[in-house]
């Protein structure tokens, strides 16, 4: 089981590494939503100077707005990587590589799980490099950094890579799930449009839940990018100032969600990959 | 033969898609170890589904099937372990050098990698991939790409190795070395063969014994020689300058020949015999004894093309032109065989 998930979890990675432009790629989108985003939509200003706020209160922890979104926007990279995770399935599917896997005598579930293990690989070397270029960004003249407190140490980045894989692998569990039920990439695409938009701007990535109206606060209260994002920012910033739940709660929020995505992921996998 | 050396056995076996589709029709065949096992067919035929189901890929909705003297159905996982396939579409990993695409498949097979480097090597010479094995398939030739989907199906010894229409598609030359290879394969190792096919002269040069099917249903099984008996031997044509007799009359008396069939326009006669390599003499004896000369003797031996359009009644070709009918009865045309 191990040796053969192993060797198709290299199989995928050598696939993304060889292609450079779908390297290059994945860093683009990142790298725009920081510098148009977070370096444009400052709302931070707005309140700066207004007597009695503490800022960290409205950004979570952050002193600043693009260190706010900089830590958010690593759950889009995730959230692309594993949508996405169920697409070169279809493909594998249409190419009849996977009825090869198939006719191999590999436990079937070697077949999602490698897909689940190389989607997360992925995902969290790109959202970690794209942290520390959000870091670097302090460098370059005119543009703020993402600004990590003096004390984040290995553990926080320990605690941070272990949030990321888990929201990495509850929606990867689902795709890959759907990229082996789906036939057609035009039906999960639609279903990733579906899922994306939603739950991008249900959560606190982008918009302190401060700002936000009642009814979009009750629901991002409850997306798990927010158990997420609430989680690391506490990590970055080494504070609980403006904090949505301690991070033991908000571990425990996307283990929950981790969980039951495994499941149905693992249900409907299963039920895909049976004869008929 | 002894069933042990039966390494396939289909028993009824039926496939029924939904919407009422009998892709499969309760076929039954066995094959040998050791031989080369050709299903010949027209596309849409069902020798894709019935390869399918032997190889643990699709559960029959009838009937059964053992491979190896395991059940399709209730052993897979043992099935999967003696068999190889290389299936009809190129299905190796374009982003992969055509090397790792061999060393995935033995790693799928658990093959410990002190034994499949050599293994690799020995492959890879077999298809003459050799010196591009470190290139990416993405720059392959469609005849290289195929070549390696046999290096990877046989990675790990299988005891049967399924080819689906190994050569569809392919040009002349490719093709023909590929036909090299089966043959190779076949002489070198005593690896059993399970070959779908629609190209007649490939089931004809390669394979041990052939079963033709159409519509879901095996309407002939036999040798490719016996195949081509049953069309009802072979044709002579004979041209004499003049005689004042019926010349199909006259062959008809002469001892020892059997005629099938014959019809006589003018001086020429047309007729069928079922082994013209004893009549002709015979016949050309015929005519020497009633000192009538011969200008022209032609003899046409049956091509497995005359067969497959005696026992379907059409051509084969790749658009299914058949009807309903035939699925019922496919009655051969001149209705002189009988369906094995």
């Amino acid at each position: 089981m191990i040796s053969e998930t192993f060797a198709l979890v290299v199989r995928d990675l050598k696939r993304w590494y060889r292609t450079p432009g779908q390297i290059i790629l994945v860093f683009t989108t990142p790298l725009m939503w920081l510098l148009l985003f977070g370096q444009a939509f400052n709302i931070g200003k707005l309140a700066q100077g207004a007597p009695g706020v503490d800022i960290r209160e409205v950004f979570g922890g952050a002193t600043d707005y693009f260190s706010f979104m900089a830590v958010g926007q690593t759950t889009f990279i995730i959230l692309f990587g594993s949508l996405f995770s169920g697409v070169s399935l279809i493909w594998d599917r249409k190419t009849g590589f996977l009825a090869k896997l198939q006719v191999a005598p590999i436990p079937r579930a070697s077949i999602p799980i490698s897909r689940m293990a190389s989607t997360v690989v992925k995902a969290l070397l790109q959202a970690v490099v794209v942290l520390v270029l959000a870091a670097l960004f302090v460098f370059i003249p005119g543009l703020s950094g993402l600004k990590f407190s003096s004390d984040f140490g290995v553990l926080d980045a320990l605690g941070i890579a272990l949030f990321l894989i888990l929201l990495g692998l509850s929606l990867a569990a689902l795709f890959v799930a759907l990229g082996l039920i789906v036939k057609s990439e035009e039906t999960l695409f639609g279903l990733i449009n579906l899922l994306n938009f939603p739950l991008m701007f249900t959560s606190s990535a982008l918009i302190p839940i401060a700002l936000m109206p009642d009814w979009l606060r009750a629901v991002a209260n409850y997306n798990p990018l927010t158990f997420v994002v609430d989680g690391m920012r506490q990590l970055v910033f080494h504070t609980s100032i403006g904090a949505q739940y301690s991070v033991a709660a908000d571990f425990l929020g996307i283990s929950v969600f981790a969980a039951l995505m495994v499941s149905l992921g693992a249900v409907l996998a299963r039920k895909a990959l049976l004869r008929t | 033969m002894s069933p042990e050396n039966l390494v396939i056995r289909v028993q009824d076996l039926e496939k029924i898609f939904p919407g009422n589709v009998r892709a499969v029709d309760s076929v039954s065949f066995d094959v040998r170890e050791g031989e080369i096992f050709g299903f010949l067919g027209p596309n849409g035929a069902g020798k894709t589904t019935t390869i399918s189901i032997l190889n643990t890929l699709m559960l029959p909705t009838g009937g059964g099937a053992e491979v190896l003297g395991y059940d399709v159905v209730n052993d897979a996982a043992k099935v999967r372990k003696g068999i190889g396939l290389v299936p009809q579409d190129l299905t190796s990993d374009e982003e992969l050098t055509g090397r790792e695409n061999v060393e995935l498949q033995a790693k799928l097979y658990h093959m410990p990698s002190s034994e499949s480097v050599k293994r690799i090597d020995e492959l890879l010479l077999l298809v003459g991939l050799t010196d591009s094995q470190h290139r990416i398939v993405k720059t392959y030739s469609g005849g290289m790409k195929k070549r390696l989907e046999f290096a990877t199906g046989l990675v790990h010894r299988p005891r049967i190795l399924f080819l689906d229409e190994p050569t569809l598609g392919l040009d002349v030359q490719t093709r023909t070395s590929i036909w090299e290879h089966i043959r190779k394969l076949k002489s070198e190792t005593n690896m059993t063969i399970f070959l779908t096919t629609h190209y007649l002269e490939e089931a004809d040069g390669l394979c041990d014994r052939i079963a033709i099917i159409d519509h879901g249903k095996i309407i002939a099984l036999d040798t490719p020689d016996g195949l081509k008996k049953a069309v009802g031997g072979d044709v002579i044509e004979i041209e004499v300058a003049e005689c004042g007799m019926d010349i199909v009359e006259m062959i008809k008396a002469i001892p020892r020949v059997s005629l099938l069939e014959g019809k006589c326009t003018g001086g020429k006669a047309r007729v069928k015999v079922p082994d013209s390599n004893a009549a002709l003499p015979l016949i050309l004896e015929g005519f020497w004894n009633k000192k009538i000369p011969v200008l022209n003797v032609s003899v046409k031996k049956p091509s497995l093309d005359q067969a497959f359009l005696e026992y379907t009644g059409r051509e084969l070709r790749d658009e299914d032109k058949g009807n309903g009918n035939k699925l019922a009865s496919p009655a051969p045309r001149r209705g002189r065989f009988r369906r094995k």
